[in-house]
């Protein structure tokens, strides 16, 4: 029991200096990771990297701002307007601030937004008040085992309201509990489109309400989607009400009125690991894929054809001097919070290759030397040398942390 | 003998036990005071939004009322037996050793957890007159490491104080504060779900390393 107990405190400290020291390498070591901004160019025709103070295209040739700022005119339109250098037309159609600005749109895809504590409460405004301002309502909706309205003020379930829509839901198919709910839950927008929600079969609907009624429709899709997040936009150019994100199959967009599915055409994205960008124009449409170390670009016209593609990588964490060190030094790190996720858990992360051996070696060898100076028998700890061994500097220091002194009380001849 | 090793406790503890309930009960009423008042100020449709969409909580005060209580409980159960080292004198009593010393710490960490519960129970009741379980289960989840927090202090904190070498004493310390610092990381409303189930199961193995340090108290480690 009091063995067990000393075992216990040892991995708990391993655990904590695999958090600790890792931790304090990083604040020290760390450096600022690549995450370049990839455009697409309808003046030069090719995408145009702007990488911390550097604008380059793909083959490496460097742009002065000014040169970067006429190349990009849709981006940078209020700059060249002023400069006077503002094209009137390209591609043979007339430039005029409404129109860029209604066509320009930005949106980012991270994994964390797929890790991330959601509420299960969302308020359901009303999307034709006939008012100007849109307003928020005073119950919010939860789609548990039906669809219910709570007052806030009251805290009660408005019964009528919560018929109302479970009965609509129903009529359409909808299979109870919802999975995901993604709407844009703000007045702080230029029409409120309701949410897109996923039942427990995975189906998609798309429930509003218009003037206090509900407004269900089940979007059908040629095939079953395995979706994992959906994220509704607010976009000035009405094309498409929300990003719909697979885990296997892509990523969509639910086009405005007609509930078509556009497919965008990008292979292998997985919503777990790969950061999304889009960067839209009046002609064109850049997609970023970016993973650790590297990024696909692939640029679109208005439908949807793909008109440019460019690929980038470069170096790894660990494949860089500061990532090289960590990984000869210590064997793994343990994380409680992770680029990726905005949950808490214990994220284990091995360190790649074997360097760090040596030093789980030279440990060990630290052990041996300790407890041979003491005079403390080998076979009694075999069990700390195996979490050095393991564990490297961390169960050394654990060890010595908690020392394993019950051997000298039945040995006092050692001595 | 266990009614009397309880009774010994007790009179040890309950001083700061009955403060810890006061400054507790004081904490909530503070708590759903305000609620109430915010409610009435802001509105309470507002006052759920800026909680769902905006991760403000009304709970946050009770963050670090958990660590001081486990560790008030554990210096006032633990101190008196280190002065003068007169958990010795209880280790002379024909009973075994490791024995006393479990029942001695079961008896704090069920006060303790007793208190806890309490505390999170009367939360829960009165969050439930103004929000519904949407808004008071994730509250949990935000909430759970802070009084798991609050037990693993209280059995670090034992296991320091009757740790016979000072130099041991600190070295404990550190990882302890390392260990207890993880329940109290910042994190959204919720953040903690994935990770509750291993920080019970640690708190709850943590609950008996005192035997180590009680052994080496007991074989007089210098």
């Amino acid at each position: 029991m009091i063995r067990i107990s000393r075992y216990i405190l040892v991995l708990t400290a391993v655990l904590v200096a695999s958090i600790a020291l890792p931790a304090f390498y990083w604040t020290v070591f760390e450096k600022v990771p690549r995450s370049p901004q990839v455009y697409y160019s309808c003046i030069t025709g090719d995408f145009i990297i702007a990488d911390g103070s550097k604008r380059t295209d793909p083959s490496g040739k460097e742009f002065t701002l000014d040169e970067y700022e006429r190349a990009l005119p849709l981006l940078y339109f209020r700059q060249l307007m002023a400069d006077g250098e503002m094209p009137d037309s390209i591609n043979g159609i007339k430039l005029e601030a409404p129109s860029i600005s209604r066509a320009s749109s930005f949106y980012r895809y991270t994994p964390r937004k797929l890790k991330t504590p959601v509420p299960t409460l969302y308020p359901m405004l009303e999307s034709q008040s006939g008012k100007v301002n849109l307003a928020m309502p005073d119950d919010y909706f939860r789609i548990e085992k039906r669809m219910e309205f709570i007052v806030a003020k009251t805290n009660k379930i408005n019964g009528e309201k919560s018929a109302l829509f479970t009965d609509a839901l129903i009529e359409e198919g909808f299979v109870f509990p919802a999975k995901i709910i993604a709407g844009i839950p703000t007045t702080r927008k230029s029409v409120d489109e309701g949410y897109f929600v996923t039942d427990s079969g995975g189906s998609l609907f798309h429930i509003k309400m218009i003037k206090g009624e509900p407004y269900v429709i089940r979007i059908e899709t040629e095939e079953k989607l395995d979706i994992v997040y959906i994220e509704a936009v607010d976009l000035r150019s009405r094309e498409f009400y929300c990003y719909v994100f697979t885990q296997n199959q892509g990523i969509f967009v639910v086009m405005d009125e007609v509930y078509d599915l556009q497919r965008l055409p990008i292979d292998g994205f997985n919503p777990e690991i790969h950061t999304f960008r889009i960067n839209a124009d009046l002609f064109n449409k850049c997609i970023t894929v970016l993973g650790e170390n590297w990024y696909q670009a692939i640029a679109v016209d208005d439908m949807y054809k793909v008109v440019g593609t460019h690929y980038e990588e470069w170096s790894g964490l660990y494949e860089r001097a500061e990532g090289k060190a960590f990984a000869a030094i210590f064997p793994f790190e343990i994380r409680m919070k992770d680029d990726s996720s905005a949950f808490i858990r214990f994220f284990f992360r091995p360190s790649p290759g074997y360097r760090w051996i040596i030093v789980n070696l030279v440990s060990l060898i630290i052990a041996i030397i300790l407890i041979r100076r003491r005079g403390w028998a080998i076979g009694a700890n075999i069990a700390d040398l195996l979490i050095v061994g393991f564990t490297g500097i961390y169960g050394l220091a654990a060890t010595q942390f908690f020392p394993n002194k019950f051997t000298v009380n039945k040995q006092p001849n050692n001595k | 003998m266990l009614k009397s090793i309880i009774y010994k406790e007790w009179i040890k503890i309950r001083l700061i036990v009955l403060i810890s309930l006061g400054l507790s009960l004081l904490a909530l009423i503070n708590i759903f005071l305000k609620v109430r008042h915010d409610i009435l100020f802001v509105d309470a449709a507002n006052y759920w939004y800026s909680f769902l969409f905006r991760g403000s909580t009304y709970f946050g005060i009770l963050k670090y009322l958990p660590f001081a209580i486990g560790l008030a409980v554990a210096i006032a159960q633990y101190i008196p037996e280190t002065v003068n080292k007169r958990i010795k004198l209880t280790f002379h009593l024909p009973v075994s050793e490791n024995g006393i010393l479990i029942r001695m710490h079961a008896f704090g960490a069920a006060v303790l957890l007793s208190l806890f519960l309490v505390v999170m129970g009367l939360f829960t009741a009165g969050s439930a007159i103004f929000f519904p379980s949407n808004i008071i289960n994730p509250s949990l989840v935000t909430m759970t490491p802070w009084f798991l927090g609050g037990m693993a202090t209280y059995f670090l904190v034992a296991l320091i104080l009757l740790e016979p070498v000072w130099i041991f004493r600190g070295l404990y310390a550190v990882v302890a504060a390392g260990f207890v610092t993880l329940f109290y990381t910042s994190a959204s409303i919720g953040a903690f779900g994935p990770v509750l189930p291993a920080l019970i199961l640690i708190t709850l193995l943590l609950s008996f390393v005192v035997l180590f340090s009680g052994y080496r108290f007991r074989k007089g480690e210098m």
